[in-house]
């Protein structure tokens, strides 16, 4: 049933990560198992019930932006700095930022992102200005003496397009366009979308990703609220731990991933490395009314099951299991309890690595985030150790790389995200050749 | 290439415009040129530049969900304008989900983001804000006192596509996207490629949005690109005449059934149209302007034509994207002739802009839903109070009256902020 088009292949990786900003300092941190979970240092997280987070630490935008280029970082909130780093190092390591054969019609992008809260700061003056000598707000005021203290691009700085505007006119892609705002479901939506995009034949070449920073008051003080959230400030390496039995919570993140995504017949006529094939994606949504982490188990297997069949694979094909595995007690027990229902006996022998561990959950970006580690571990045979893991959550049941990394015995991941109201999506990835 | 791939039908539609509460209603105000411009009433603009923009009256989710409209009690006002349209929209296109495959039947939507409860959160910065920075404990110590957790999930642009799946029935392939002013002519293109791909058998498509809301008509002024035609509201949305002065802001929601032909033919279900057409691209230029040349619109279009496999003559209808912007509209005129040479001054192209407003994320669905109502009907909707010409705005845009013709193939436009540009085509289903 599904569309027979052309073969997708995944040809540059690029990464701006709580475990560093290029590939191979990556790889490291996740072969040795470590977590990128620290105490929020971007600004003082006293007064949150969490105050820990995978936060990029030590990145500057400006090292990947040309120099005539920079005034356009002004107009740039966190989210989108961290996109235009990625893509720039995916671009790279694809081999196709100087490659004057690149048809920029034919190229574009797509990204999971969500809408930004306005810096703070930019926001001071404004905040002052609207309240009356009772200290009432004023809508009155804020008209009168407000809007004028505000930068004109304000807005367009934090539309949840900005990230794949930016990059769009950064490298003069002029294909296809698109930003997906589905919480952690984001992400994998935009690489199933990328990929139908090439298949149909409307481009060759994709930029697919995410990027998305929680590392903000306003978005830390949301997700505090939302609930879930681990607390465990004394301890933020192991705050973080999917499946553990002392799993107590999801932990924010940050970051960006892009991934260069090719037409196997555009990458073989210029002779580009391939690292994986994107074979197999599916979709699901049972909508949960009680907005709990009680996603219906029933979705997320149906899921596994689509994504399996999409890619004509059986669950022996799965060299590991990509998880969502946010750490909160509830969404682990389902997602392990949908695993089990979709792969059935086979279940307990697949290997599963929660890279929300080592990243912690960056929101739409965590797809491309995991993804990008996902491959990583196909290029090295390995399916990398989960941070902080020790001691199995008996009802979860599964398998959990921890303490070394383990070889793969087959080169695939599935990898799957899913959002606290029942919105799925999931991707299958296989070394080309295996 | 055409033949082989999977056929996609419209098999329902329903809007909530700030011409109308239904999809009848609407298109009885646009044939008759009548404007939804009049003064903001949602809350106190009378110090902000721009006063005016087109509301939907007396919106109320009970009117459309009579029983079980409190379950969406704490929905933002983007899902709820998408609730209502859907609960037309499946009673028009008699589609009872539960007796299909529901994993087989997804939702794609443009629908917009929402926005922060601007009260609380100037009170929470007011009060972090001591000797001239931001104190963030006192911040953060607030927020999590003062916010409301069900508002903050519910702001989130996620939220319209659930409420939509979950009010439906659909677990198939859920998503939104937000590409700014291309947004649900976006959604609608990628959920055609869903259905043509085999992923899906229907679809559930289009978006909703408002954005009169403080923050968001702030933002516009902030960028200038709103009119401020303040004392002539009707007046202000006045696409490709020489005295437009930017856009009006709009808000409602429209929503579509796309299916399978062959799905839709065993069911007996009511045929539209068909969507045959769907063109993408960036114009990789600026944020906040169009390529002066009209590189991406024509690049749209040009694609469009081709997945539809027809020449430009064979378009009977154009409804322009036609914000009201001085650059926009004269960059969209230039792109038409370009991709349609000496034809451009023959088909018509109207801007129901002009009478609605922009309904940003909503724009393209519910002006896609005009052109299907066009070819239905034989009407054209017009541009109101296009009374000067612009030189540089010089095709037949159907100015001030609807118009008779015969529409069998319509083309839809919509141009993005940031530069993302979606167009559709749709075409008489005669079997």
């Amino acid at each position: 049933m599904s569309d027979q088009g052309r073969r997708v292949l995944i040809t540059g990786l690029g990464i701006v990560s709580p475990l560093g900003c290029d590939l191979q300092s990556v790889w490291e941190q996740l072969s040795a198992g470590r977590s990128g979970i620290r105490r929020i240092e971007a600004f003082d997280p006293e007064g949150l019930p969490s105050q820990i987070a995978g936060e990029v630490i030590g990145y500057s935008a400006r090292k990947y932006v040309d120099r005539q280029q920079r005034k356009a970082l002004k107009v740039m909130c966190r989210d989108t700095l961290l996109a235009i780093g990625a893509a720039r190092m995916a671009l790279e390591d694809a081999g196709l930022l100087e490659w004057a054969g690149l048809d920029r019609e034919r190229t574009g992008v797509v990204f999971g992102a969500t809408m930004m809260s306005s810096e703070l700061e930019e926001l001071a003056e404004a905040a002052v200005a609207c309240h009356d000598e009772q200290g009432q707000f004023s809508l009155k005021l804020w008209g009168e003496r407000s809007i004028p203290t505000m930068p004109p691009l304000w807005m367009l700085k934090y539309l949840p397009n900005m990230p794949a505007c930016h990059v769009s006119i950064l490298y003069d892609l002029q294909g296809p366009n698109n930003t997906i705002t589905m919480e952690e479901a984001a992400s994998n939506l935009a690489f199933a979308e990328a990929m139908r995009i090439i298949q149909r034949g409307d481009a060759d070449v994709m930029l697919a990703g995410g990027a998305e920073s929680n590392v903000h008051p306003l978005r830390m003080a949301r997700l505090c609220l939302l609930g879930d959230i681990s607390t465990r400030n004394d301890d933020p390496a192991g705050a973080c731990r999917p499946f553990d039995r002392d799993h107590c919570g999801l932990v924010a993140g940050e970051g960006a991933a892009v991934v260069v995504l090719e037409s196997e017949e555009h990458a073989r006529r210029r002779g580009a490395r391939v690292y994986a094939e994107l074979s197999g994606e599916a979709a699901t949504c049972v909508a949960n009314a009680d907005r709990s982490w009680q996603v219906a188990v029933e979705a997320i297997a149906e899921v596994i099951r689509r994504a399996l069949a999409s890619a004509g694979a059986d669950p022996e094909d799965i060299g590991f299991y990509n998880a969502h595995g946010n750490g909160s007690v509830v969404a682990d027990r389902v997602e392990a309890a949908a695993l089990r229902e979709a792969l059935g006996s086979k279940a307990g022998g697949v290997p599963v690595v929660p890279f929300k561990s080592h990243f912690g959950s960056a929101g739409t970006a965590c797809g491309a985030l995991e993804f990008v580690a996902g491959v990583l571990g196909l290029q090295h045979g390995q399916a990398p150790p989960s941070a902080a893991y020790r001691e199995p959550d008996p009802e979860c049941g599964l398998d959990v790389v921890h303490g070394e990394p383990r070889p793969l015995a087959v080169r695939s991941f599935l990898s799957v995200n899913f959002d606290r109201v029942g919105q799925c999506a999931a991707l299958f990835v296989r070394a080309v050749g295996d | 290439m055409a033949e082989s791939r999977r056929r996609v039908v419209v098999t329902g539609m329903a809007m909530v415009t700030p011409l109308g509460g239904d999809l009848e209603r609407t298109w009885q105000a646009a044939k008759e040129g009548r404007s939804g411009v009049d003064y903001i009433t949602r809350f106190d603009a009378s110090t902000f530049p721009t006063r005016i923009a087109a509301e939907v009256k007396n919106f109320s989710l009970a009117n459309y969900i009579p029983d079980g409209h409190e379950r969406y009690g704490s929905a933002g006002l983007n899902a709820q304008l998408a609730l209502a349209a859907t609960a037309m929209l499946l009673e028009s296109a008699r589609l009872d989900i539960s007796r299909l495959d529901p994993y087989r039947v997804g939702v794609y939507l443009g629908a917009g983001e929402g926005h922060q409860d601007l009260v609380t959160f100037m009170r929470l910065l007011r009060r972090a804000y001591q000797d001239g920075r931001i104190e963030t404990p006192v911040f953060n110590a607030g927020a999590v006192a003062e916010l409301d957790p069900v508002n903050e999930l519910e702001q989130s642009p996620n939220m319209a596509a659930v409420h939509v799946a979950g009010f439906a029935g659909a677990r198939g392939p859920n998503s939104n996207c937000l590409t700014a002013c291309a947004a649900s002519n976006q959604a609608i293109g990628e959920a055609v490629q869903l259905v043509r791909s085999g992923v899906a058998d229907v679809m559930l498509s289009g978006g909703a949005h408002s954005m009169i809301h403080p923050l968001g008509v702030t933002g516009f002024n902030l960028l200038t690109a709103l009119s401020t035609r303040n004392d002539e509201p009707t007046k202000a949305s006045r696409p490709f005449d020489l005295g437009r002065d930017g856009f009006v802001l709009g808000e409602g929601a429209g929503m579509v059934v796309l299916e399978e032909l062959e799905h839709a033919l065993r069911r007996g279900a009511t045929i539209h149209g068909e969507v045959i057409g769907y063109g993408l691209s960036a114009d990789a230029f600026r944020l906040t302007d169009p390529h002066e040349d009209g590189r991406g619109a024509v690049q749209a279009m040009v694609h469009a034509l081709r997945d539809a496999g027809l020449r430009p003559e064979d378009i009977d209808y154009i409804n322009a994207h036609g914000t009201s912007t001085r650059e926009g509209d004269a960059v969209e005129t230039l792109a038409i002739k370009k991709v349609f040479g000496d034809y451009a001054y023959k088909v018509p192209v109207s801007s129901t802009k002009s009478m609605m407003g922009h309904l940003i994320a909503a724009a393209g669905v519910v002006e896609f839903i005009l052109c299907l109502l066009a070819i239905r009907d034989g009407i054209i909707p017009p541009t109101i109070n296009l009374e000067t010409p612009d030189p540089e705005c010089d095709l037949d845009y159907v100015p001030n009256e609807a118009r008779a013709a015969d529409v069998r193939i319509a083309l839809s436009n919509s141009f993005g902020f940031g530069g993302q540009n979606a167009c559709l085509i749709v075409r008489r289903f005669d079997g």
